[in-house]
């Protein structure tokens, strides 16, 4: 009934810990691959008009960060900021800031034909690194993994062992982030860590 | 596999995409005002050439847009991807903002050349 949720906790607070939907899959830890669980992330979808100018400006000086207006691009200072579609971003903020960022960025395009959303219980993150995190990702991953056609600061929705997921490839720390939708958590973790065992069995 | 250019992200696996027919399909503006004829033939019947033909297509896995494909359908060949204007959209897609196009008039050809400038992810070629 309406008015009933006035009492219910910040959606941050609800989430259940990563660990424990992935705590029963073993990732694979040796020189040349790495999966890890990245906890305590919190995610914010925003919608809003590039070609609004006075938004875009408002938005990143919230942020502290540019909004990459490029496609596929993705630019990093305190947050992490997704470019998602031509007015759809992702930022990965920590996930104690998560609720008051999002209020804050609502404060800011109050005059703006925009949305902004708490999506952290929807999602979850992992890593992938060392020399073989494009190998492993190559097995589930149409996209042309090359460094030279996907380098650090570009980031892809695509798929992922079927997962629709956003990969982002960074070079400090070198490796790729997976965010992907927290249902798909347990699964993409298991497949991950299978594909890295079975990297070398492939090609 | 086809390979098909996002007009935002670039190429991209025929997996990442949902089709969406043939496009220019304009629900008409008076539904009553039809005859049965005339509503079947808006429902149901479709141009299905044998060349070329426009159709819809959505970035499902990618950035979700629709957008449209100019393809043979004889050789499968694709001929390019455009931005919609509000005569393509389908009944389930808005006007998009970011279309580059503020009266919805202009259609904005991709061509499969000249793609070397676009920051983006692209697809394996030959998958």
């Amino acid at each position: 009934m309406p008015g009933d949720n006035v009492n219910m906790p910040e959606t941050s607070e609800r989430r259940p810990r990563l660990e424990t939907l992935v705590g029963t899959a073993e990732s694979v830890d040796d020189a040349r691959v790495e999966i890890q669980v990245l906890p305590d992330r919190g995610f914010l979808n925003l919608r809003l008009d590039p070609r609004h100018d006075d938004g875009i400006a408002a938005a990143a000086r919230v942020l502290g960060q540019a909004l990459p207006l490029a496609a596929n691009t993705f630019t990093t200072g305190v947050h992490r900021v997704y470019w998602c579609g031509p007015d759809e971003w992702l930022i990965d903020a920590d996930v104690e800031r998560t609720a008051s960022l999002r209020s804050e960025l609502a404060g800011a395009l109050t005059d703006c034909h925009a949305a902004i959303n708490d999506v952290s219980s929807g999602h979850a993150a992992f890593g992938i690194v060392g020399n073989d995190a494009r190998i492993v990702l190559a097995k589930g991953c149409t996209l042309d993994l090359d460094p030279r056609a996907f380098g650090a600061g570009q980031c892809a929705r695509t798929n992922l062992a079927r997962a629709t997921v956003l990969l982002a490839i960074a070079d400090d720390p070198p490796g790729c982030k997976i965010i992907v939708a927290r249902s798909f958590a347990d699964y993409l973790h298991r497949w991950l860590a299978l594909a890295a065992r079975q990297r070398d069995a492939s090609s | 596999m086809l390979l098909i250019e996002c007009p935002w992200c670039g190429p991209r696996a025929e997996t990442e995409f949902s089709y969406g027919g043939e496009a220019g399909i304009v629900r008409p503006a008076d539904p009553d005002a039809l005859s049965d004829a005339e509503w079947a033939d808006y429902l149901f019947f479709r141009a299905n050439p044998r060349g070329a033909h426009r159709e819809l297509w959505n970035h499902a896995a990618g950035c979700r847009r629709w957008f449209g494909v100019e393809r043979d359908t004889v050789t499968y060949g694709i001929e390019r991807s455009f931005v919609l204007n509000a005569a393509d959209a389908g009944p389930d897609s808005d006007p998009d903002p970011a279309s580059g196009s503020a009266s919805g008039d202009v259609v904005q050809a991709v061509g499969s050349p000249g793609l070397e400038g676009r920051a983006g992810a692209r697809t394996r070629q030959g998958e």
